[in-house]
């Protein structure tokens, strides 16, 4: 890596995948270096999830019972029956794994969901914005130039040893090119009174049929 | 997994511990069926409002069904639903399945405590008091929820969709205790379908009662498979706009609204079917033995 005069941006691409509320984030990494020069060094991705989004620990420990995937969440516990408006931010580190289509490439796949959303006045969908994450590697037996790598504190441990020896860098990279937008539906506003008026004449009048039915067949 | 089982999915358990209780309670074994009573409730809280039932039917069996609700309007009290409460609270089998009862909840409660100490109590209890989740489900009341949740109104609609859940269970109980197995049926079917909250997993309360009461359904194969069928119905209309909200990202919410609606209808319309055509043969001897 001394040879190189200079450093190469590694470039990361993001998508989510399927529709609805449950999606499937897509982290593509390709770095500057080859995997020779990485050696058996692990690649990580660290992406903020605002509140609107949520992974869930309990889906993320199964898949990485059957190795799948393999992510950190803090904080732990993450509460997913809460509302966006009662929700915080989740830090996820997704540790990447080789990408057949070229040398220095990595992916890595996080299942995601959405959260509701507090119901808007008159637009029918909610917006989420994903930023860009964070590329880190973490390195035990070499250790990497720090004119293209600068050092990171990282509370994780590489994949499968302690942290010590092992040091943690970050990826200098160029900014993805757009922030990805996750759509969420949300109810409207507007019919509030609507709704309100009719489940409640509705539920009266039912409640009344079976009052009526249990007063004339029962003792 | 402590947590999937306050939470989730130990149905079977609570329909075998609800059935015993009723086996019990019948067969007037009443410390069995309240040790069964207290364990499933331990396990789910909805067997609760089996309380009101079972002690009226306790009561009941002592002092004879006619006189049941006469006896609250001897002696000098001040009210004659007064005077029935304290009969009701003071007889002796209702007294030994609430102390029995009370003892096995409680030892039971105290005993996770000690084993798994606060975060025992908040899964099991605490959670339900607290809990807001207002996303889509079969409830009639879950759009209008959703909408007000951070509305001013919002204490006092989800008061307003308690009330006939309750009037109903009271009611029901009152006038159905005698027969216990058909009265627990209906307080658990009325309960789920006017909850705030409903869901798959809550039909399984009140479908394991159903063969009790089926062998006095008097009621044509063809009319009973009609109420069947329009209730697979009643779901599958909400669960194609919920499909399409959840996992194609469609805003079918009015959709769902208008199909949790129906869905309330069309149980309501089932329960009514139910009650009319319930007929016990005890019934119809103490029908015949009153001419």
């Amino acid at each position: 890596l001394g040879a190189q005069a200079v450093c190469q941006d590694a470039v990361v691409t993001q998508q989510l995948l399927q529709e609805g509320f449950h999606r499937e984030l897509l982290l593509q990494v390709e770095l500057g270096a080859t995997r020779e020069d990485l050696g058996r060094c692990t690649v990580a991705a660290r992406t903020r999830l605002p509140p609107g989004i949520y992974v869930d620990p309990y889906e993320l420990a199964s898949l990485q019972r059957h190795n799948f995937t393999k992510a950190l969440v803090i904080p732990d516990a993450v509460d997913v029956e809460a509302p966006e408006y009662l929700a915080s931010d989740l830090v996820v580190l997704l540790y990447m794994t080789p990408d057949p289509r070229c040398s220095g490439c990595f992916t890595a796949t996080l299942p995601v969901h959405g959260r509701y959303h507090r119901p808007a006045e008159n637009n029918g969908t909610a917006l989420v914005a994903l930023k860009s994450p964070e590329i880190l590697i973490c390195c035990c037996d070499n250790h990497l130039s720090t004119e293209c790598w600068k050092p990171s504190d990282v509370e994780a441990a590489c994949l499968g040893r302690s942290s010590h020896p092992c040091q943690w860098y970050s990826v200098k990279h160029k900014p993805v090119s757009e922030e990805l937008i996750m759509q969420i539906p949300v109810g409207l506003r507007q019919h509030r009174f609507l709704v309100c008026v009719t489940t409640l004449l509705a539920t009266v009048l039912c409640s009344s049929m079976i009052l009526a039915a249990a007063c004339r067949y029962g003792h | 997994p402590r947590a999937v089982s306050t939470r989730g999915n130990a149905e079977a358990l609570v329909a075998l511990l609800v059935l015993a209780t009723l086996y019990y309670t019948e067969g007037s074994s009443v410390a069995r069926a309240a040790a069964c009573y207290g364990l499933a409730v331990h396990v789910k809280i909805y067997p609760l409002t089996y309380a009101l039932p079972i002690a009226l039917h306790l009561q009941g069996r002592q002092h004879g069904h006619g006189a049941a609700l006469a006896m609250g309007h001897h002696g000098k009290a001040r009210s004659p639903l007064l005077g029935f409460l304290w009969q009701l609270l003071t007889n002796r089998d209702v007294l030994l399945f609430g102390a029995v009862a009370g003892s096995v909840l409680g030892s039971l409660t105290f005993a996770f405590y000690y084993l798994y100490g606060w975060e025992f109590l908040e899964h099991a209890y605490l959670y339900h008091l607290t809990r807001r989740d207002t996303r889509h489900n079969f409830s009639p009341y879950f759009y209008m929820l959703y909408l007000t949740a951070e509305s001013r109104w919002s204490f006092a609609l989800g008061l307003a969709a308690f009330l006939p859940q309750l009037l109903l269970l009271v009611v029901v109980s009152v006038v159905f205790y005698r027969d216990l197995a058909f009265c627990c049926f209906l307080h658990t079917a009325i309960f789920v379908s006017f909850n705030k909250v409903c869901t798959s997993q809550y039909f399984v309360w009140y479908l394991c009662l159903l063969p009790l009461i089926i062998p006095n359904l008097r009621m044509s194969w063809r009319r009973g498979a009609l109420l069947l069928s329009l209730w697979f119905l009643g779901q599958g209309l909400w669960l194609a706009p919920g499909y399409f909200l959840e996992f194609k990202g469609y805003n079918t919410f009015l959709l769902i609204w208008l199909a949790g609606l129906l869905f309330l209808s069309i149980n309501t319309f089932v329960l009514v079917q139910i009650i009319s055509h319930y007929q016990r043969e005890a019934q119809v001897v103490e029908k015949n033995k009153q001419r």
